[in-house]
């Protein structure tokens, strides 16, 4: 073994390297603040490592950049632990990387002559913040897509170059394809490569100065990089990274929202590191707004490249530089105040909850979907096909102004649990209920309970429900159905057509295949047909303003009401 | 007596540095290895799928025809309804009895063809030449072309369409 060492540091002279590297005193001793630095490393070799892995797999194209994180997340082996570690790891970097630049502040290690190297700090801020911004775009689900439009959008207010830099951004005027392959050439080509090396010359620079001990520091004492300093910092590192693992395990991962999609309601709101200024954004209305996007950040960063200049006394005693330090402690409480008002905006929010809520079923639905495999269309034509996705949002839009499911003041009938056996019994029970035909002018049907006896009611509840059976439905009951259709031919079909016979006057719908899918699709789109309500009907038909295929879906998905309980 | 005490302590410490670095390296190392291999533990699956060619009565009596196998294909993610899989090479016999060949050149994959005027399989990579039966005649080929079961359902022509390993002596279905 030795003898191999001593060959290579032969033909390399890899230990005089590891030396140089290592073998560093510590002015004042090796000290726990100054982990940081080491500890933002760490993570970000964490977040090389994950992120190669995670590029085996992720496509950046709008059609398969959501199906492939979703593959990675289902699918692959350790791959939602792959994911989490880089997205949470992503967050531990903000989070070390503000305290890094607290301490740096803290100590006066931004003073001459350590100017320049306080500038390629705050230059790997930027940097650092970016690639937060563009990897969080990459799912192209909804989260991603509305708040990185809502950012390039601010990109573009700037005066003057602004327009031009959003295009630049996006790619065009559109926020599509060649905006997501922009994102993507950014965040794992450009900025990484620019990330490490701006690091090695903040790192070389450090060195060349050394490290800043705070005043009063004992000088006498000497520490040592290698082991004292590099323990303390393995320390931390490996502390930081438990926290991302563990937040990575209770979390199975990070949250992947229903895939982005220009046409659906979405509450967007930023990763949480940029709360602060979606808050402050709301303070500032119409023309005030450049102060919260561009101004207020813009001085921000303007004080700290200046601070070397404002900082030149003689000491770094924090006792005499209170008044620099003041305003970074108000920056930092301002941002910490900001974001647990916005988390506290959203919370008495209602509409935002609720927003959240539809937006966390749609995403569930989405990802449920995909362990069936996506279309080669993508995951908007799956979800567009989903009577559960795509016909609850067609059915919101057109039927929900005059329906209702469980709500109040309608003009037409509560839809909640339509088509189920209660269904069928309060219905013959009391058609005028207002859940039934009571908002209505229809008053033709009259309350059975007289003519049909409760067994045979029953019955025909059965024999209705079966009427909208479909193959992977639950059985039902045979015996009870043949008993049901004898009652329905008895005592129903004076009025009632069945198989389009019957009726001796007619009056109401033919009941086959009541509540099924063609039926519902009949009655959207020909409520007033000789079958359905022909001259009882006032309803609106919606041929023409909905398609077939668009009718179906809410067909499929009014269906589904026959497994919801009634309306009470 | 301190420099031994001084010895002990970074003794203590380099090992808890390796210890935190090797914790890291394990963390990262173990769902990263998994993550790599996953495609090693897909591959074993149902071999081979039936598929219709079209009608038997279209088949050429004289000379072997390239077709496309069209079937449901799961890539990745996407799960696509006839998408093409491969090509066949079939040929008619007498009466109902047809004969199959897989187009992938059994040496390295290439897709073979067929020169009517010499009457055999081409592989267009490397020279393999193969008589219209499938029998190997020239060339690097370990094998002749693979075989094909097939059967004529109500006058169609199917073909249980299997994959296999190149460049190996035995057949060996991959998927």
């Amino acid at each position: 073994m030795g003898s191999l060492a001593d060959w290579l540091d032969h033909r390399t002279g890899y230990r005089k390297l590891v030396s140089a590297a290592l073998d560093e005193e510590i002015a004042g001793g090796a000290r726990f603040a100054y982990v940081f630095g080491s500890a933002l490393l760490a993570i970000f070799t964490v977040q090389v490592a994950t992120g190669l892995l995670l590029m085996i797999t992720y496509t950046p194209a709008v059609g398969g950049a959501w199906s492939s994180v979703v593959y990675i997340q289902q699918h692959v082996a350790g791959g939602w632990f792959v994911r989490g570690l880089h997205a949470y790891g992503a967050q531990a970097m903000v989070v070390v990387l503000g305290l890094h630049l607290l301490q740096v502040a803290l100590y006066g290690a931004y003073r001459a002559p350590r100017e320049v190297n306080w500038w390629f700090g705050l230059a790997l801020l930027g940097i650092v913040q970016t690639m937060a911004l563009t990897g969080y775009l990459l799912p192209w689900d909804q989260k991603g897509y509305w708040a990185t439009k809502v950012a390039t959008n601010i990109a573009g207010t700037v005066p003057v170059v602004g327009p031009a830099i959003q295009t630049l951004v996006v790619g065009g005027v559109d926020y599509g394809q060649s905006t997501l392959t922009r994102f993507y050439a950014l965040h794992v080509a450009v900025l990484p490569a620019a990330l490490a090396l701006m690091t090695v010359v903040h790192v070389a620079l450090m060195r060349r100065h050394g490290i800043t001990p705070p005043h009063g520091a004992d000088m006498q004492k000497k520490g040592r990089f290698y082991p004292e300093q590099v323990a303390m910092d393995m320390l931390f590192s490996v502390l930081v990274i438990i926290v991302v693992a563990i937040l990575t395990g209770i979390n199975h991962g990070m949250h992947l929202d229903a895939p982005a999609d220009p046409l659906a309601d979405y509450p967007p709101r930023p990763e949480w590191y940029f709360l602060f200024l979606f808050q402050l954004l709301k303070y500032l209305p119409g023309s005030m707004e450049l102060v919260g996007t561009i101004i207020l950040p813009g001085l921000a960063m303007g004080f700290l490249f200046v601070l070397p200049f404002l900082d030149r006394g003689e000491t770094n005693a924090v006792g005499k530089r209170l008044h620099l330090l003041a305003p970074i402690a108000l920056g930092f409480i301002g941002i910490v105040a900001l974001t647990v008002m916005s988390y506290q905006d959203d919370a008495a929010d209602e509409g935002f909850q609720r927003a959240r809520a539809d937006s966390h079923v749609r995403a569930q639905r989405a990802l449920q979907l995909a362990k069936q495999g996506i279309p080669p269309g993508g995951p908007l034509e799956m979800l567009r096909n989903d009577p559960m996705t795509r016909g609850k949002d067609l059915y919101d839009q057109y039927c929900l102004g005059c329906h209702t499911l469980g709500g109040e003041d309608q003009e037409a009938p509560d839809h909640g649990g339509f088509g189920s056996r209660p269904w069928t019994l309060a219905l013959m029970h009391d058609p005028q209920d207002k859940r039934f035909f009571g908002t209505t002018e229809i008053d033709e049907m009259k309350p059975m309970d007289e003519k049909v006896p409760p067994a045979d009611r029953k019955a025909v509840a059965e024999f209705l429900f079966a009427e909208g059976r479909e193959p992977n439905d639950a059985d039902v009951d045979a015996a009870l159905v043949a008993k049901g259709k004898d009652v329905f031919e008895d005592k129903c079909m004076d009025c009632h057509l069945y198989g389009g016979d019957g009726a001796f006057v007619f009056e109401g719908p033919d009941m086959t295949g009541y509540a099924s899918r063609w039926w519902i699709y009949r009655q959207i789109l020909q409520p007033d047909a000789e079958d359905q309500y022909g001259e009882l009907n006032e309803m609106p038909s919606f041929e023409g303003d909905l398609s077939e295929h668009d009718a179906k879906l809410i067909a499929a998905y009014l269906r589904r009401q026959r497994f919801e309980p009634l309306t009470k | 007596m301190a420099k031994a005490q001084d010895d002990s302590r970074r003794t203590f410490l380099t090992w808890l540095i390796g210890l935190g670095g090797a914790g890291i390296g394990v963390l990262l190392a173990v769902p990263g290895a998994r993550y790599i291999a996953d495609p090693l533990r897909r591959v074993a699956g149902k071999h081979g799928r039936w598929s219709s060619l079209g009608d038997l009565e279209s088949l050429p009596k004289d000379h072997p025809v390239s077709l496309p196998v069209i079937g449901e294909q799961v890539d990745a993610w996407t799960r696509a309804t006839d998408v093409a899989l491969g090509t066949v090479w079939v040929r008619r016999g007498e009466g109902e009895q047809v004969q199959a060949w897989n187009a992938e050149c059994p040496h390295l994959g290439c897709k073979v063809g067929y020169d009517r005027d010499k009457a055999r399989f081409g592989c267009p990579c490397h020279d393999s030449e193969f008589s219209p039966k499938g029998d190997k005649l020239g060339g690097p080929a370990p094998r002749s072309l693979d075989p094909l079961q097939t059967r004529v359902k109500d006058g169609k022509v199917e073909v249980r369409f299997v994959r296999f390993r190149a460049q190996v002596a035995e057949r060996v279905e991959i998927g």
